[in-house]
């Protein structure tokens, strides 16, 4: 019986959710594994990401060096083949991110690790460990099983698993870096935040989205309210952008921005074409529009036909009377 | 590489140019973004230039709207080296993560719109639809557009066009779902691979019905079909030519009134890169009851509504007026009720600045299609 592995990963100075998510799926993988739950934690000063890891991990083990102030793959992949080999874990998370990916095969190349990428949900059937991954553009899902032996090496895709709060109290391990001198074939130069307006779109999880059926300027006001109750940014129609309602980097659509949040809320949109194909990868969909024939009902999951001057004002008073 | 290079130079007769300015002086774009299209053609001249050229951001503010080659007194087509700059760029993987999707899309789906293949006939749903079979063969095989496919506001295109042939009883055939993008816009996005692809799939595709004449509704499938597919056997047609023949021969009455003042927008890939400017007029002329307008900029003058080139998948930076604003408001200044186009990509933007600029209830966008729909009952 193994333990289960989880890498925590981190960036410019703060943990990333992936950690967190892959950490609350953990317990339940590594009950049927019959092990621990180890997290690795890689990196320089970072003795308080240890001790908050603790609380969501049976054990933490963590390199402490001024050679992981910054990610860098090749070095995380050699601490993390020595540290695979000397503890021999069955099962391997990493998340399916910039850094995942980056790292993740080549350390499966390097210590031969079955590997199934973009990993969605985990199961166990008959004991064997069933990671689910999706095909046809998120048509099939699809439940992989491992030949061969462990360690076995998933990455996790992102918002999978919910984040529950760890009430753990691991223990926390510091283990000497197997990394004596630094790597000079790949440096770390600087770090760039991508150029965003003040609110990038694409990474909100709610949208509360405005057309030209909000008529005026001075309306946006009721969808400001309705966005501050339910936590939303407010994006909007090519038509509503230029309008100059909204900036132009909140513009929705194939030339503007594509975007795929938890919950897209529709309000006065018609839905023009360019529209429906920047949104439609959202979760859910809600539309409110007093017109039945509008196209963005062929995009929605749940439509309201009726004035949206009516419903707004409704549904921010339930949402804000739910929240309490 | 300068072999590469070299080709560059004679892919686009860039010695030919004498830089008189004529293609930047009639470039629509220019009154909102730094686009200036003779510099481009002067500057690629320079082979170790090229990679640096590619870069710069106007290099996707072009809407291969044609006007500069119409403009040329020496037959180049400037519109054509930016084409090539942006083929540079996606050679190089660096483009717009809306660019890649939507080639993807056409890659795997058919269409640029990521919608799935199986569903592109669902427009057909409760319509009586003829369909063409390979090796049989059919006066007019009607191509439908991805965009008009699968577009709910622009299905009723086809499904009026249908109506209309089905009436006027013309022998005529749709395809099954393997129609796939006629790639007009693979090509103006710069993706030379895949568009040569796609040619020779769709030429090998196409060239199995045994159809006298392919009739497509977009312009820019007609532009495509008829420019840049030689070896297509069939003799390509746009919508307004075999409905006008139809009107023409009197196969088909319009009976019902529109009393509406309609001004027709001419769509750059059927006018300025066609010379098609009278049947569309001719057509809309027909309708009884309508009193037809004609724009300041119409013709070969006409100003582009920057639809085309790609501009469905890439936005201009610029925060000037759009193109399509200053034509919504040069409509209702004419006093239009109508703006009447038959382009999709026309109704695209032309709708958005319509809305935009909050004129709907004077004035509407509408496809000549549905005019004609509203004709006929």
């Amino acid at each position: 019986m193994g333990d289960l592995f989880v890498l925590a990963e981190h960036r410019q100075g703060e943990l990333r959710e992936i950690t967190f998510e892959m950490l609350s799926k953990a317990p339940e993988v590594a009950k049927e594994l019959g092990g621990d739950v180890v997290t690795v934690l890689l990196g320089s000063g970072v003795d308080a990401f240890a001790e908050k890891l603790a609380a969501y991990s049976d054990k933490v083990l963590y390199v402490d060096d001024p050679l992981f102030a910054d990610y860098n793959s090749d070095k995380y992949q050699k601490v993390l083949a020595e540290l695979l080999k000397t503890h021999k874990p069955d099962v391997f998370m990493v998340g399916h991110t910039t850094q995942g990916v980056d790292m993740a095969p080549a350390l499966a190349v390097e210590l031969k690790l079955p590997m199934v990428t973009d990993v969605m949900d985990i199961h166990f059937s008959d004991g064997k460990l069933s990671p689910v991954r999706q095909y046809y553009s998120g048509k099939v899902n699809a439940d992989f099983g491992f030949k061969g032996d462990p360690p076995y090496l998933l990455t996790i895709r992102e918002a999978s698993f919910e984040i529950v709060e760890g009430s753990k109290q691991g223990a926390i391990e510091k283990v000497e870096s197997p990394l004596k001198e630094d790597l000079d074939y790949r440096r770390f130069i600087e770090y760039i935040e991508a150029e965003v307006g003040d609110v990038d779109i694409t990474q909100s999880e709610i949208l509360v989205a405005v057309g030209r059926g909000i008529r005026e300027d001075k309306n946006m006001t009721l969808i400001e309210d309705l966005a501050k109750a339910i936590g939303a940014d407010i994006c909007g129609s090519r038509a509503a952008t230029d309008a100059g309602w909204l900036p132009h980097d909140r513009q929705v659509g194939t030339s503007g921005r594509v975007v795929k949040p938890k919950l897209y809320i529709a309000i006065g949109i018609s839905g023009a074409f360019q529209h429906l194909a920047g949104m439609k990868g959202a979760k859910t969909i809600v539309a409110i529009n007093k017109d039945p024939d509008a196209p963005i009902f062929t995009e929605a999951d749940y439509a309201i036909i009726d004035d949206l001057f009516k419903v707004v004002p409704k549904l921010t008073e339930k949402i804000t009377e739910l929240k309490g | 590489m300068t072999e590469e290079l070299q080709s560059f130079i004679e892919k686009y007769d860039l010695l030919g140019c004498i830089q008189c300015g004529r293609c930047t002086g009639g470039c629509p774009v220019t009154v909102r973004t730094d686009l200036n299209v003779r510099r481009f053609v002067y500057d690629t001249v320079d082979e170790e230039a090229l990679e640096e050229l590619a870069k710069m951001p106007e290099v996707w503010d072009c809407t291969a709207c044609n006007t500069c080659a119409v403009r040329c007194p020496k037959g180049l087509k400037p519109v054509e080296v930016l084409i090539g700059l942006r083929n540079i760029m996606v050679e190089s993987g660096v483009v717009q993560p809306t660019v890649r999707d939507a080639l993807e899309s056409v890659f795997r789906e058919g269409n640029p719109w990521d919608k799935s293949r199986a569903t592109r006939n669902d427009w057909m749903k409760d319509l009586e639809v003829k369909m063409a079979e390979p090796g049989e063969p059919v006066e007019n095989l009607i191509f439908v557009c991805c965009t008009i496919a699968y577009d709910p506001k622009l299905q009723v295109v086809a499904q009026n066009l249908v109506k209309l042939l089905n009436k006027a009883g013309v022998d005529y055939g749709f395809m099954d779902t393997s129609e796939t993008c006629c790639s007009s816009e693979v090509h103006n996005l710069g993706e030379e691979g895949l568009f040569e692809m796609m040619v020779e799939d769709n030429t090998e595709l196409l060239n199995e019905y045994a159809a006298k004449r392919l009739v497509a509704i977009s312009p820019h499938c007609y532009s495509v079909f008829k420019n840049q597919y030689p070896d297509l056997k069939a003799e390509v047609l746009h919508y307004t030519h075999l409905v006008g023949e139809i009107l023409e021969d009197k196969k088909l009455e319009l009976t019902r009134e529109l009393p509406e003042k309609i001004v027709f927008h001419d769509p750059c890939f059927l006018g300025k890169q066609n010379n098609v400017y009278d049947e569309p007029r001719y057509v809309l002329g027909q309708i009884p009851g309508a009193e037809l307008l004609e724009f300041d900029r119409s013709r070969e003058r006409s100003l582009c509504c920057e639809g085309g080139g790609g501009k469905m998948w890439v936005e201009t930076e610029s925060k000037k007026e759009r193109l399509s604003e200053t034509r919504v408001k040069d409509a209702k200044e004419l006093g239009a009720t109508v703006l009447a186009v038959a382009c999709p990509f026309c109704v695209l933007t032309l709708d958005d600045s319509l809305k935009a600029k909050g004129f709907e209830e004077e004035m509407r966008v509408a496809e000549i299609l549905e005019l004609l729909g509203e004709a006929l009952d």
